[in-house]
């Protein structure tokens, strides 16, 4: 099992640098695709942060002159069926899909940690439950999964990161618990105890870091399946309600209906989309390589 | 063995039993139920009205019992009336399984067919340049949205060939359908076929380090003997049970396609018969999906124990 | 030899059949789209032109607007069922005589019975039986005056009102008002229904297609020209509209071309023939007055004159909207206010600035400004065609101190929020079957109608309603309903924000389409229509 040690990870890669910036670089150098990855990344997360700076005019203002305007100098990336700028919506678009992605994963994760560190450590009658509880919810695609919880609570941001956030709990608890379980045996675990630490303690102080390296490689492929399942259901009417820009809505409904006129209403939501979660891949893949260099891709 | 087998399925039980109080309960969390839609299109809700919908459809009986009516109906065949169109829910769900069936098959073929060779490629060639460019294809096979990709596909076949390929009238032969599906599978497939070849990809690595491939090539094999007929065997365990459990969660994929295309398969009838609160409809399409997911779990975990004798299951 | 008899039959029939007609073609399916799966084969418990649309070519009329002409009005009501109707004296009895060699799609024969069924139905007499042909009545308020059907012998049927109602024979006309046969049950009639009509059901399939085949024994003879009608379900508008112009359908369905979407449609189909018309469907604003702050008047009244109802219509239709009443405007609309008059009600004259500074004043009297903003949610139907001008609705509110949110509502439950007035203002949209102020106003204003969701109620406004409703003078009646709108709009009951208008298209060997220009429901019997191919 994979141990989050840095240096460690970076002296096994080859490494032999210390400083922040210089494993940077050489982290950069040996994974270009995921360097590239983590650019994307940022850029993201920065165009969310300040899209009230970035975005040239309030996304949700209509203007009648401006129906389906095509890309240029005034509206970057064109205006959709409202008159509303492509480009601003967009920009604002990219709070939304963060905020799903976060909040999702760490809601996600939250209740998957705590489950699976509780059915590791208490086992019984508990595990049991539990491990019958992930079957039902791993009975079901995600998006199946998402669909009728999403539609159960109802449209609108906090929801779908809800519904989300369930359908990715599984995962997380079975990778947990059986981190949890192999290390419950190992020498320093059996030494804690053998001092008097609680239970508790021992599964936050001693093995809940142990099970960060798998944890972090699966919430960063977790982060882009959140912003693909929400753009999904946003598509099919039951994610971010209207006017919110969400970029999974914007290819909905209207905007579908004018592909051929207003090709770009199409083509840029669907490009902010693929690009984001693209990056999240390749910064994946590459903490992959680095932290479970058994699995490398 | 026995006792395994026995308890394997008496836990698909269990998780089918939970499956069903969930999305039982899921269901009338919905605000608005069938009687609300079906008074919604007069245009007005009359109360004696609504409420004579609510008795005949027997939804004011307690919750208890229309769950224990539902399943017990599920365990003689009898799925129940579909509230909107007023037929059995059989009659429904029924003739819209094999358009999603043939449809996923496809879909199916599509990435075993691009997957599985490019996987191999990419890892013979491993950090070569065709290597990161067929993973970069790959990643980004995971990271289109499908109904984006069925949209531009749709564009591009109007723009550029003048037909649409979306399902207007029934096919009339195997040979029409198909070649009608052809196109939507593409748009399903194309991701799966990422996932497929990444994990070729990575089992074939794998075997490629191990001491018989090591092995076998000191021995004097050439290095496409080597890759191809002993690396490639045992890397495709794991892709076999890939593939199967693939073949299960690709109704997810399915219900933004078959919504684009327009094709009446399960998948996009789900997300209506959501949208109708049509309980008899929701409820054994979810079971279905679920019944085949752990059905193919359990098929693929016996599959593994078959074909690879290392591992046992006791317990 | 066989085929060469067969083909001989068939010209010989397809010859004797043309004769009497110009040069209609018998033969050929027409493919229409759809836009949506029908609620339901029930054109009496439904009110949408999703249902109207494929099943009114299963049933005949009373009576119906001629079919050849562009505008519904009174004196345009053709026979159908009925070939001639009477007034008594006093006007409070319609006798109808009916066709005695019309059969139902079974066989069975057609009679005054069928009639009495029906209309029992629509007003909640009868047995059992009879109640059950229909479960849902939303145009329950049209019959309200009707009191009694009676039976005088199988081929005649008097209809017993309570006051005058001349309009009466214009609801009957409508396509929402199908004689339904009274052996067939409400189950059957919601699922595939048996009618008198030019087609049969084959098979209405859920989500997917309705097929209709020509009724080989339809009591005008010689008509249909169709062989039948396919009705392709497809949601998605892009989908629907990529169809048409790639040639898969022949027809659109009714105003699904949008103003943006036609230049598409003309650009890649330039042969298609299009059609622009009102569909007879309005936006409004729909006002909770019970709760703060909009029981205050003044509030309701800075609303209304904050509407700017031209970015409305460049914003949804490239312009082409009409703005009116609630009354659709001349030249379609019968009953339309003249422009001049309409100018002078409050939001509606041509100064726009001038009425924003109006209700800017009033807001800041009230002590609302640029920095106390009035917060409101903006309830809407989660649907496109609701939520777009709720969405400009909310922008141009901005300019009035009203910082909106839009809440969409599912639309499962818009109609119980609206009834039980959970909002505070509102976008809704509102359809009159028929160009009749008795059906805009009685179904929307007056304070017994079941469908005035709102609640509006004016005892002053319920006795002009019923007092124009007996008029049966035009020109008498159209000052009655000028007032009524005035006071309606100053009320701020519902104002209207723009009436909508939608293109059809069909493929140009689509021959003997004929569509109405102030109403939508009434034209969809498709006996007159061919195909040159």
């Amino acid at each position: 099992m994979a141990i989050l040690d840095h240096d460690a990870a970076l002296a096994r890669a080859g490494a032999n640098v210390t400083g922040l910036w210089s494993q940077a670089a050489f982290l950069a150098r040996r994974y270009p695709l995921g360097a590239v990855g983590g650019l994307i990344v940022v850029a993201f997360v920065l165009t969310a942060a300040f899209a009230n700076v970035i975005a040239p005019v309030d996304p949700l203002s209509t203007n009648s002159r401006a129906s389906l305007a095509a890309p240029s100098s005034t509206f970057w990336l064109g205006a959709d069926f409202m008159g509303r700028d492509m480009f601003s919506r967009i920009v604002y678009g990219a709070r939304i899909s963060l905020a799903v992605a976060v909040g999702a994963t760490a809601l996600g994760f939250l209740i998957g940690i705590a489950i699976g560190l509780a059915s590791g450590f208490l086992g019984g009658w508990f595990d049991l439950a539990t491990q019958r509880l992930m079957d039902i919810l791993q009975a079901l695609p995600l998006l199946v999964l998402a669909l009728v919880m999403a539609a159960s609570l109802g449209p609108s941001l906090e929801n779908t990161i809800i519904a989300i956030a369930v359908a990715l709990v599984p995962n997380v608890a079975r990778v947990v618990r059986s981190s949890t379980l192999s290390l419950r045996e190992q020498p320093f675990v059996e030494a804690a105890r053998a001092v008097g630490m609680g239970e508790v303690r021992i599964a936050v102080r001693h093995v809940l870091p142990n099970t960060m390296a798998p944890l972090i490689v699966l919430a960063t492929a977790q982060l882009g399946s959140a912003i693909l399942t929400e753009a999904s259901l946003s598509f099919l009417g039951l994610g971010i309600p209207e006017p919110y820009p969400s970029w999974g809505r914007m290819l909905s409904e209207s905007a579908a209906e004018y592909v051929r006129t207003a090709p770009w209403l199409v083509i840029f939501p669907g490009v902010a989309i693929s690009l984001t979660v693209f990056g999240t891949n390749l910064l994946g893949d590459a903490l992959r390589d680095i932290f479970d260099p058994r699995e490398r891709t | 063995m026995g006792a395994y087998l026995t308890r394997r399925v008496l836990l698909m039980g269990l998780t089918l039993l939970g499956m069903s109080v969930l999305i039982f309960v899921m269901l009338r969390l919905v605000p608005g139920d069938i009687a609300d839609i079906l008074v919604d299109s007069a245009g007005i809700v009359d109360v004696d009205e609504k409420a004579r919908i609510v008795k005949e459809l027997g939804l004011d009986k307690p919750l208890f019992e229309q769950y224990l009516h539902w399943l017990g109906g599920l365990f003689q065949g009898d799925l129940g009336f579909a509230y909107v169109s007023e037929r059995p829910a059989l009659e429904e769900i029924a003739p819209r399984i094999p358009v999603s069936a043939k449809l996923a098959l496809l879909a199916l073929i599509y990435s075993v067919i691009l997957g599985v060779p490019l996987g191999v490629i990419s890892a013979v060639r491993q950090n070569t340049g065709l290597d990161y460019m067929l993973r970069v294809v790959s990643l980004s096979g995971l990271s289109l949205p499908s109904f984006w990709l069925a949209l531009l596909i749709l564009m591009a076949s109007v723009q550029w060939f003048g037909v649409i390929p979306i399902y207007t009238n029934e096919p009339r032969s195997l040979v029409d359908e198909i070649l009608l599906l052809s196109i939507p599978a593409a748009a399903v497939g194309f991701r799966s076929s990422a996932l497929i070849m990444r994990l070729t990809r990575s089992s074939m690595l794998e075997v490629l380090r191990q001491d018989y491939i090591r092995t076998a090539r000191s021995k004097g094999a050439s290095q496409t003997s080597v890759n191809y007929e002993h690396a490639l065997r045992n890397a495709l365990l794991p892709v076999v049970t890939i593939i199967g459990i693939e073949a299960a969660f690709l109704i997810g994929g399915l219900i933004v396609t078959e919504t684009v295309f327009n094709i009446p398969g399960v998948a996009r009838f789900l997300v209506e018969a959501i949208l109708w609160r049509d309980y008899p409809i929701v409820q054994n399409l979810v079971m279905l999906i679920a019944f085949i997911t752990v059905v193919v779990n359990f098929l693929v975990d016996m599959a593994y124990m078959a074909l690879d004798p290392r591992i046992k299951y006791a317990d | 030899m066989r085929s060469c008899v067969a083909l001989m039959a068939g010209t010989l029939a397809a010859f004797a059949l043309a004769t009497p007609a110009l040069a209609q073609k018998q033969g050929g399916i027409l493919k229409f789209t759809h836009r949506d799966n029908p609620p339901s084969a029930s054109i009496h418990e439904e009110a949408t032109i999703s249902t109207v649309i494929p099943f009114m070519p299963v049933f005949n009329n009373l009576v119906m607007f001629d079919p050849k002409e562009k505008f519904n009005s009174p004196d345009k009501i053709v026979p159908d069922l009925a070939e001639n109707w009477s007034w008594s004296a006093d006007k409070t009895k319609l006798t109808f005589k009916l066709r005695s060699d019309v059969k139902w799609h079974d066989g069975k024969p057609f009679s005054a019975n069928d009639v009495k069924c029906t209309f029992d139905a629509l007003i909640g007499q009868g047995d059992e039986k009879v109640k059950d042909l229909i479960r849902k009545n939303p145009r329950k308020v049209w019959y309200d005056n009707l009191k009694e059907i009676t039976v005088g012998s199988p081929t005649e049927v008097t209809f017993t009102l309570g006051r005058p109602q001349p309009s009466l024979l214009s609801m009957l006309a409508s396509g929402y008002t199908p004689v339904y046969a009274c052996h067939v049950d409400g189950r059957t009639l919601r699922s595939k229904p048996i009618g008198t009509g030019p087609f049969m059901v084959v098979e209405f399939k859920r989500n997917e297609s309705i097929k209709l085949t020509r009724n080989p024994n339809y009591w005008k003879k010689g008509q249909p020209y169709l062989d039948g009608i396919e009705f392709k379900i497809v949601p998605n508008r892009s989908t629907r509209v990529l169809g048409f112009v790639a040639g898969e359908f022949d027809m659109t369905f009714d105003s699904d071309i949008t103003f943006p979407l036609l230049k598409d449609v003309k650009d890649q189909a330039p042969h298609a023939v299009c059609e622009a018309r009102p569909t007879n469907v309005r936006s409004n604003l729909i006002v909770n007055r019970d709760r703060e702050p909009f029981d205050n008047p003044k509030i309701r009244e800075a609303l209304v004159l904050a509407i700017d109802r031209k970015p409305f219509s460049d914003i949804l239709a490239q312009g082409n909207d009409l703005i009116g009443a609630a009354m659709l405007p001349a030249p379609a609309g019968v009953w339309g206010m003249k422009p001049e008059e309409l100018s002078k009600l409050p939001g509606f004259g041509p100064d726009t600035a001038k009425n924003i500074a109006e209700a800017q004043s009033i807001m800041k009297s009230l002590g609302y400004g640029p920095d106390k903003t009035l917060k409101v949610k903006v309830a809407t139907r989660n649907i496109a065609i609701y939520r777009d001008p709720a969405v400009i609705l909310i922008d141009q509110l901005k300019k009035i101190y009203v910082d909106g949110e839009l809440d969409p509502i599912d639309t499962t439950v818009w109609f119980t929020r609206v009834q039980q007035k959970n909002y505070q203002i509102g976008l809704n949209l509102t359809g009159a079957g028929v160009d009749d102020p008795d059906v805009m106003f009685f179904e929307n204003f007056h304070s017994s109608s079941s469908r005035n969701y709102t609640g509006y109620s004016n005892p002053e406004v319920d006795k002009l309603i019923v007092q124009q409703s007996s008029i049966e003078d035009k020109a008498e009646r159209m000052k009655v309903v000028a007032q009524i709108e005035e006071m309606l709009t100053r009320d701020a009951a519902r104002p209207t924000i723009l009436h909508g208008v939608g293109n059809t298209c069909w493929q140009p060997f689509v021959k003997g389409v004929v569509l109405q220009h102030n109403s939508i429901y009434n034209s969809w019997r498709f006996e007159n229509i061919w195909l040159e191919k």
